[in-house]
């Protein structure tokens, strides 16, 4: 090692520059250097050396006049929607269970979008951007976005799931549906889709206004899924169940080529997602005096007794 | 671990602009040309792909699929001939037996393939919809070589010899189902056999 470093020293010594005469001033031209190059790899680079050679790097570079190549260190993100659900929409109990004719039943019919105010004002704020912007023709457009996207999520296309559901909403559609296929369908609408909620939250900067509204959706739908071996997991493909859904979409309003896109669901809290049924059952074996030891092949597991039950 | 400097082309062409290697470089030839046992760090290995199959929903008529469930270890401290025993003993048995088996096993790999087979259980529980841990069974099982690093033994009299650390992986693929009922050929059976073989000699071109 102290011999390649004495090689490089005599060389560098000996480093001729052409010296020029023009006029009067001496000028010193770098003539290329031949130094003998490492070309072993060297694994171990003491702090010191790596130092000087980066220094190295830089003076040659300003030698040459060369610039650095303009570097990004701060990439501009666009943030194209919002992270929450702004005031969340709380759905009044018992919607869609009750039966229409009784009193709850014709106050909920009745509770129109007016009595909300601060919905009002986030829908005028809306029409501000998008002048044709009219909760009928809405509630009807977010069902066609709501039946796109999910026929997208089941022959799967993420390019085109991307534009039509937000950033926010997108991760909870598919994490966990890598190794597993969805098989869902629309089969029909119960009651027209309603336009329920609307809020114009801002973000960061004043004047970056992400819409927000709620609609209303009662359906039917089919939904199965099977596993990573094609065998049914949840669901099923003949039975069709009714739906009560509360979507929220989002359009970034300040981005003019922006568009309606969905960015949640609303679970309201006395409806929860209920837990699929655990197929593997415990049953309670003999009880057993100390001592004893529990005798598995002549064990006789007891039968549940034949009750009549409703479905 | 010596430098993996096999790869894919693109892997080396990196290094070789990084740091002048002496390593020849083929341009977009096909990897099988380099030497065998070519993958990168970043590329998968094709034990662990078979978890990635996606099979197509199946008709309600098709009996039920078993679920497969394939998990391997690399690159363990043992030889892999040593292992190749203990991996003979547990194929084609129920996993509870399989991982009681080893437990009370003395050699050193049989404590590596134990939690093997139970991270293998924990897996097919929880990602691939196994529903009863214990009704699993050990379907293939089976140890390979692994990257050797090369040490230098001293010997008597100033001679040096090449010690070979030795690395080996263990793959294993756990099915679902009861495991499947092995013939049980006894001495008794074999012996019958073999006097039945004896009688049913004839002389040929007799009178």
């Amino acid at each position: 090692m102290a011999m390649s470093v004495r090689r490089t020293q005599v060389v560098l010594q000996r480093a001729a520059c052409i010296k020029l005469k023009i006029g009067e001033m001496d000028v010193r031209l770098p003539v290329p250097l031949l130094l003998p190059v490492r070309t072993k790899k060297r694994i171990f680079i003491p702090p010191v050396a790596k130092m000087n050679l980066l220094e190295d790097l830089k003076d040659s570079s300003r030698e040459a006049d060369f610039t650095q190549r303009h570097q990004d260190f701060e990439r501009p993100i666009n943030i194209g929607c919002s992270v929450v659900i702004f005031d969340p929409y709380i759905p009044p109990e018992g919607d869609a269970r009750l039966s229409t004719l009784s009193k709850e039943g014709l106050k909920q019919r009745t509770e129109q979008i007016r009595q909300s105010a601060s919905s009002q004002l986030a829908i005028r704020k809306i029409k501000e951007y998008d002048s044709q912007f009219t909760t009928k023709d809405f509630a009807k457009k977010a069902q066609e976005i709501f039946i796109e996207a999910h026929n997208f999520l089941t022959n799967f296309n993420r390019h085109m799931l991307h534009s039509l559901v937000t950033e926010r909403c997108y991760p909870e559609m598919t994490r966990g549906n890598r190794y597993k296929t969805i098989c869902w369908s629309f089969i029909e609408s119960l009651e027209a889709p309603k336009v329920v909620h609307a809020r114009c939250p801002e973000m960061i900067t004043k004047g970056n206004l992400y819409g927000q509204v709620t609609v209303r959706m009662h359906s039917r739908q089919t939904l199965a899924i099977y596993d990573r071996f094609g065998r049914l997991m949840l669901g099923s493909k003949e039975q069709p169940k009714d739906v009560l859904e509360y979507l929220v979409l989002e359009r970034h309003l300040n981005n003019p080529y922006g568009g309606w896109r969905l960015h949640g669901k609303i679970v309201p809290s006395w409806a929860p997602a209920k837990d699929p049924i655990i197929k593997t059952v415990r049953i309670p074996g003999p009880q057993l005096k100390p001592g004893e030891e529990f005798d598995a092949l002549n064990y006789q597991v007891p039968k549940p007794e034949a009750v009549q039950w409703y479905k | 671990m010596a430098a993996a400097m096999t790869g894919g082309t693109a892997f080396i062409r990196n290094l070789s602009r990084l740091f002048q290697s002496r390593l020849p470089v083929l341009v977009g030839g096909p990897q099988q040309l380099l030497c065998l046992h070519t993958t990168s760090s970043l590329e998968v290995h094709k034990w662990e792909r078979k978890n990635r199959v996606v099979y197509p929903p199946q008709l309600p008529d098709e009996p039920r699929r078993p679920a497969e469930i394939c998990h391997c270890r690399r690159t363990i401290k043992y030889s892999k001939d040593k292992m190749w025993y203990l991996a003979k003993m547990i194929r084609g048995m129920n996993i509870d037996e399989a991982i009681a088996q080893l437990e009370f096993n003395d050699k050193k790999g049989a404590k590596i393939m134990r939690e093997v087979l139970l991270e293998a259980q924990e897996m097919a529980v929880r990602n691939h919809n196994v529903e009863y841990k214990s009704n699993l069974y050990v379907a293939e099982s089976f140890s390979g070589k692994g990257k050797y690093l090369k040490r230098t033994r001293f010997h008597g009299r100033g001679l040096s010899s090449i010690m070979e650390k030795v690395f080996c992986h263990y793959f294993v693929k756990l099915v679902e189902g009861k495991p499947p009922e092995t013939e049980k050929r006894t001495s008794l059976d074999q012996a019958k056999e073999y006097v039945q073989s004896l009688k049913n000699r004839t002389i040929i071109h007799s009178l």
